[in-house]
């Protein structure tokens, strides 16, 4: 698509006027003939926005262009990037060291990973408190919790492949989580970890979800969420009259793309400077004696990590209560929230136990991950 | 009432002004809002929905008299987009408008076709033969690795030398050959604690009783002697698996503190503090007349009650 394509249509929106063709225009018209380019183009940007665009709806497209970002620097990485137990720490040193922006490029893949876990969250939130999962939005809602586990997961098998100290203890403990699972949690262990104990097949297994598997299914998750989104229509604005709302409705294209474009400009800055400012650091390679490193999880686990150092998940059954019955239970409300909640009110004010139950969520996330960050003193 | 449809003639309280050339639907209500009425040969009207009195197959009847309708402004093209052009999903749902039905033909090979529900039934089952005989090899193929046979060798680790004082938690590493898959045999680094524990902490270790390591078929590999003062704990905190490290604790004293959850256990291995299921694993350990310590290396599944060996 070509800048000038964009130009024509503040105007009108309608019409595409001819131009004095040039041979953009000839090129354009020779693929608009056979693919019908003008037309897709057209139901791509003409999607109204009920209320109108805002600053608010940027969370989408930001994840998407973070995404892409990941992609793209996660490519460029793996030409250098060994996935073996014996190179993985060696090359990625190399990286970081040798290879030119090699630092900058890592940097920003490990930023963008936390931006990617940021607007998730906030955009998750948002539907939450819009009360957008609601009906006819709830498979929209459920896709969006497929892609959220994604998003964890692609997190969660990305920390282990520099394979430094922080790699290794975070994937381990991670793992020992998953094998308290009934029945299953075993067999979930030893597949990821190919074995009884992580090593070689555990960085194998991890690298292939986290360049192959998990890219293809956000991939295909991400477009048939964007497709139900398209079917379902944006819920817009929960306060207005139909009238009020009509009148401020706009289409996607141009006020809201260029509030998406700016949100993604914004998003990509603020990586380059967090790139810049705390480029990434390995720690010595991965042994299976921690040493004086007190082993410890992404900062967006560390709220987690911090609930399981609770008595109330001590022994056996309390582990089985902070490992899995809290995190599934979780989950669990989560899907089960578009059935549950059936009352069409999407104003949060209005909907008491849901306003109170994302603040209390939020309180304890921020309170333990605050308290993990005070335990570090009294660790050394 | 039916919906105007394309082409109709239109007609007002006096005389007929031309036709039906394009609706105009409610983004919302997704219903008919507008028609528009070619004049004659006057431009082009849009005309509310509102102004329309009766529709029949092939006439709109208005509700008000030519020159109002003509008096209304020109219908702007340029103020709508087609539905091709908008994604507004389902927006034609409610539509009649079409003048009659749009047909293709049936090419003569479907025509007669009988067994439909059977060629789509033959589809899947084809489907499936190709699927399942590949699901066990694929299983088995990412399985290999998972269920690895014990190694019961005994492992130098160092010399009881290094213990310079009773009851105090020691950090031995040794390296241990692990044959992954494929590969030659590589070292990994690990470690184990071991205490030379005073009778009082040996009593609290083994409660008067030898302890048996054996292996799965129930035979014995090894026995721990109660009198025998070395102990050896696994380097695997059996909370979450961290690594676990002799630390000097305000309350409790010399403890082995996991600094991944805190969980505290005394020199014999018990639980002091913290989230931990069970006390720490007791290796086997035998110890030569000079000083060489040698262990079993074993590790246990974190986080339950009782040992359970998965290495």
């Amino acid at each position: 698509m070509k800048a000038g394509d964009m130009d024509i249509k503040h105007s009108s929106p309608a019409t595409i006027p001819d131009q004095p063709p040039g041979i953009i225009d000839k090129l354009v018209a020779f693929l608009d003939e056979r693919v019908g380019l003008k037309e897709m183009q057209a139901k791509m940007l003409n999607e109204p926005i009920p209320g109108g665009s805002r600053w608010a709806y940027v969370f989408g497209s930001v994840l998407l262009f973070i995404f892409a970002m990941q992609a793209l620097t996660g490519m460029l990485l793996m030409f250098y990037y060994v996935p073996t137990a014996d190179h993985a720490y060696d090359s990625t040193q190399y990286i970081i060291h040798e290879v030119d922006y090699g630092w900058f490029l890592l940097s920003y893949h490990f930023w963008g990973s936390s931006a990617m876990v940021v607007c998730v969250f906030a955009h998750m939130s948002q539907v939450f408190l819009w009360g957008a999962y609601k009906k006819p939005r709830e498979l929209l809602w459920l896709v969006g919790l497929a892609l959220f586990g994604i998003v964890i997961t692609f997190g969660f098998t990305g920390y282990l492949l520099p394979w430094d100290q922080r790699a290794f203890w975070a994937t381990l403990v991670g793992v020992e989580i998953l094998d308290k699972a009934p029945l299953v949690g075993d067999f979930i262990a030893r597949f990821l970890k190919g074995g009884p104990t992580p090593g070689q097949m555990t960085l194998s297994r991890f690298f292939v979800l986290h360049v192959m598997i998990l890219p293809a299914a956000l991939m295909a998750l991400a477009g048939l969420h964007i497709f139900l989104f398209r079917v379902a229509a944006p819920a817009g604005p929960f306060k207005g009259t139909v009238e009020e709302i009509k009148a401020k409705t706009d289409y996607f294209f141009p006020r809201q793309i260029w509030k998406d474009i700016v949100g993604m400009a914004f998003v990509f800055v603020g990586i380059c400077a967090l790139a810049l400012w705390e480029p990434v650091v390995l720690l010595d390679k991965a042994t299976p004696d921690p040493g004086d490193y007190h082993p410890e999880p992404e900062w967006y686990f560390l709220f987690y990590f911090q609930l399981l150092r609770l008595k109330l998940f001590a022994g056996q059954f309390g582990q089985f209560l902070g490992a899995v019955a809290l995190p599934v239970a979780f989950m669990v409300l989560l899907v089960a929230l578009p059935f549950m909640d059936k009352d069409p009110e999407r104003n949060i004010f209005k909907r008491p136990i849901a306003l109170i139950s994302w603040i209390a969520i939020m309180v304890v996330i921020a309170l333990f991950t605050v308290a993990a960050v005070i335990n570090r003193e009294f660790l050394d | 009432m039916l919906q105007p449809k394309l082409k109709s003639k239109v007609r007002c309280t006096d005389l007929d002004i031309g036709e039906v050339t394009k609706v105009v639907l409610d983004p919302l209500s997704h219903e008919i809002s507008h028609i528009v009425v070619s004049m004659n040969g006057s431009g082009e009207r849009q005309v509310a929905m509102g102004h329309v009195q009766a529709v029949t197959d092939d006439f709109v009847q208005l509700r008000a008299a030519s020159t109002d309708i003509l008096a209304l402004p020109s219908f702007k093209r340029d103020d709508y987009v087609t539905t091709h052009e908008v994604e507004i999903s389902h927006l034609e749902d409610n539509l009649h408008v079409t003048p009659g039905e749009v047909l293709v033909p049936l090419p003569d090979l479907e025509k007669n076709v009988k067994r439909r529900t059977f060629f789509m039934n033959f589809t899947h089952v084809i489907g499936f033969l190709i699927g399942l005989p590949l699901a066990y090899p694929i299983l088995r193929f990412l399985m290999k690795p998972m269920y690895a046979e014990f190694d019961n060798q005994w492992l130098k680790v160092g010399n009881v030398s290094k213990i310079k004082q009773e009851d105090v938690g020691v950090q031995f590493k040794y390296k241990k050959k692990v044959k992954e898959v494929f590969m030659p045999e590589y070292e990994i680094e690990k470690n184990v604690w071991i205490l030379r524990a005073t009778p009082e902490l040996l009593e609290k270790v083994y409660s008067d009783k030898d302890q048996e390591f054996r292996d799965a078929k129930g035979k014995t590999i090894w026995t721990n002697k109660k009198d025998v003062p070395y102990v050896a704990f696994s380097g695997k905190c059996p909370h979450l698996g961290c690594g676990f490290k002799w630390r000097q604790h305000k309350a409790l004293g010399q403890v082995f503190l996991c600094p991944c959850h805190l969980s505290i256990y005394d020199a014999g291995g018990k639980v002091l503090d913290g989230p931990a299921p069970r006390g720490l694993d007791a290796l086997p350990v035998r110890v030569a007349a000079n000083g060489e310590v040698e262990i079993i290396d074993m590790e246990f599944k974190a986080g339950t009650k009782s040992q359970v060996r998965i290495v």
